[in-house]
């Protein structure tokens, strides 16, 4: 069940009626990002629960896909939490939401890491997991596990 | 006592502060006369509660800039996710938060069982909870001894406390030695239910070994009665809630910041719709605080196990159609799907987001969301103006587990 404030933000901002799955979220466009985070902080969620990215292959004409999901939280009795999601092709950035949820730092950190996700304008996009002289993204989809990779000893 | 609203819910005013420390410091531009020192404490600190490195900046014994250093005990978890079934990784996701195995076959389960829409037996939902609540309890004990050790001689001499809470927790791996067979690594939950039944009696000695912990439980709160401990720990590492919030972390932490806010309670799980559950909340936000939640949630531990092991029901433990082959459980939709599901875990919330590949067994993407994860990117925001031995009283307070941070 999405609140009645919430349907009504996503219906202002993403100018149609939802009927989306709540797991996923709506599809939401770059430009439109921090405008719902910060109606959505603005409503009582403050809590980022994750921000999770997925690579998805080529497809026909389709580019390689980068998806990330955010989920939010609002706390407190009958808590709710509602999820919006983005698309972009493999290797564009995404605004980051670093200036909304503090927390968003370490959460884009480690997608940026383990998958490949790019953020713009976060303020410290290092990796976290890997060492700082790895290459490549180990939770792309066709990096392979069984072979061996610099620095592997 | 003055509250505020922050998203609706009120938390302690006098906590809320006007601004945190900046993570980003750039310490060049500190203080150019002072002489600073970098001190790394881990990887193999004894306080670091395994491989966490932190390096402190340090103007004589105050903390000016604290930056953590992960990926020490990175495993590759969610890879491997990727590549085994969705009966497999139950038993691969055990070692991420090693001290409550069985919270992590729990929240990997539950997000399968709604991604692929397994209906779980009654008896099962029940077995669930009462598991979940004793590792609840064994991996509280384990912390209050852990934390003892990190505070040296303030609690009883430093190993005393320790000792006595690991007999106890003892007495908990016992009751699931016998479950499982295994003393760690259980492998007991799998999407559907569990592997394994109820050994005969062991609901009689569950309740022998309650009323033992329960027994035990003033005792701890004798040894920590002492003017050390209160110096060591009140006014200690005062967290704002607000940035807790921000930060995304719950559980203990947040309650003792005064966020009333439980998973169990809010949004229940398996059976904590049926139980009456008291969410212990504190208002100190310190060190103490913390301390008073985790010995609160262990009385209610103890209560809920004691109001569900009598009326566990009978019948089957894992649903009709489970087999135990690594294929069992399909995604059978057409269409691509996606899964989220949130549990309680003794560290806050412990949550499982999947993405399901059509008519395939294995998950496209499977993403944990780990609370000690969200407790260490608290150090940056409360170490700064922090005592070095303070720090390791703040950090043992938070109680994260490296092997859940790093994956």
């Amino acid at each position: 069940m999405i609140p009645e404030d919430v349907q009504e933000l996503y219906t202002r901002l993403l100018g149609e009626e939802l009927s989306f799955e709540p797991e996923l979220g709506p599809l939401v466009p770059s430009e439109t990002l921090l405008e719902l985070a910060g109606g959505l902080k603005a409503l009582g969620f403050q809590f980022l629960v994750y921000c999770a990215s997925a690579h998805f292959f080529a497809e026909g004409e389709q580019p390689e896909v980068c998806m990330t999901t955010y989920r939010v939280r609002r706390l407190g009795r009958g808590t709710v939490s509602v999820a919006f999601h983005l698309r972009v092709p493999y290797g564009t950035a995404t605004p980051s939401l670093v200036p909304i949820w503090a927390g968003a730092d370490w959460q884009e950190r480690e997608q940026f890491d383990l998958v490949g996700a790019r953020f713009e304008g976060h303020p410290d996009l290092r990796r976290i997991m890997m060492p700082e002289d790895w290459e490549g993204h180990p939770l792309r989809r066709d990096y392979p596990i069984d072979t061996p990779h610099f620095p592997w000893r | 006592m003055k509250t505020l609203d922050i998203g609706g819910v009120s938390v302690p005013a006098e906590l809320v502060k006007s601004s945190w420390a900046d993570p980003w410091l750039d310490i060049d531009d500190y203080d150019a006369e002072s002489d600073l020192m970098a001190l790394n404490m881990g990887p193999q600190h004894p306080s670091t509660h395994g491989v966490l490195r932190v390096k402190l900046f340090v103007d004589g014994e105050i903390c000016v800039k604290c930056v953590p250093y992960l990926g020490y005990l990175h495993r590759g978890v969610e890879k491997l996710c990727e590549k085994l079934t969705y009966v497999q990784i139950p038993s691969v996701v055990d070692k991420n938060d090693y001290v409550s195995p069985m919270m992590n076959e729990l929240a990997v389960c539950m997000a399968f069982e709604k991604l692929c829409e397994i209906e779980v037996p009654e008896r099962a939902q029940v077995i669930r909870t009462v598991v979940a609540e004793l590792q609840r309890l064994a991996s509280h004990l384990l912390w209050v001894g852990t934390w003892g050790l990190d505070m040296g001689g303030a609690i009883g001499g430093g190993g005393t406390l320790f000792l006595h809470t690991f007999r106890e927790r003892e007495l908990v791996l016992d009751l699931f030695e016998d479950l499982t067979g295994g003393r760690f690594h259980y492998n007991h939950h799998t999407p559907g239910g569990q592997r394994h039944d109820l050994p005969a009696g062991w609901e009689a000695s569950v309740k022998q070994v309650l009323t033992f912990i329960e027994g035990r439980l003033p005792e701890y709160e004798d040894m920590t009665d002492n003017r050390i401990f209160f110096a060591r720990t009140k006014g200690v590492g005062v967290i704002d809630p607000v940035l807790l919030m921000e930060l995304g972390v719950s559980g203990p932490v947040a309650r003792a910041s005064g966020i009333d806010h439980d998973l169990r309670r809010d949004a229940p799980y398996c059976v904590y719709d049926r139980v009456d559950l008291r969410v212990p909340v504190e208002t100190g936000g310190d060190c103490y605080a913390r301390f008073l939640v985790r010995m609160a949630e262990m009385r209610e531990s103890i209560r809920l196990v004691r109001l569900l092991i009598d009326s566990i029901p009978p019948g089957p433990v894992v649903g009709a159609k489970m087999v135990k082959l690594p294929g069992a459980v399909k995604f059978k939709q057409k269409e691509w799907g996606s899964a989220y599901s949130a549990i309680e875990s003794p560290r806050g919330e412990l949550g499982t987001f999947v993405i399901g590949e059509p008519k395939k067994a294995s998950p496209w993407r499977c993403k944990i969301r780990p609370p000690s994860y969200h407790l260490v990117s608290l150090l940056p925001y409360i170490c700064p103006g922090e005592m070095i031995s303070d720090i390791v009283v703040i950090l043992g307070s938070l109680d994260p587990i490296l092997g859940e941070v790093d994956r």
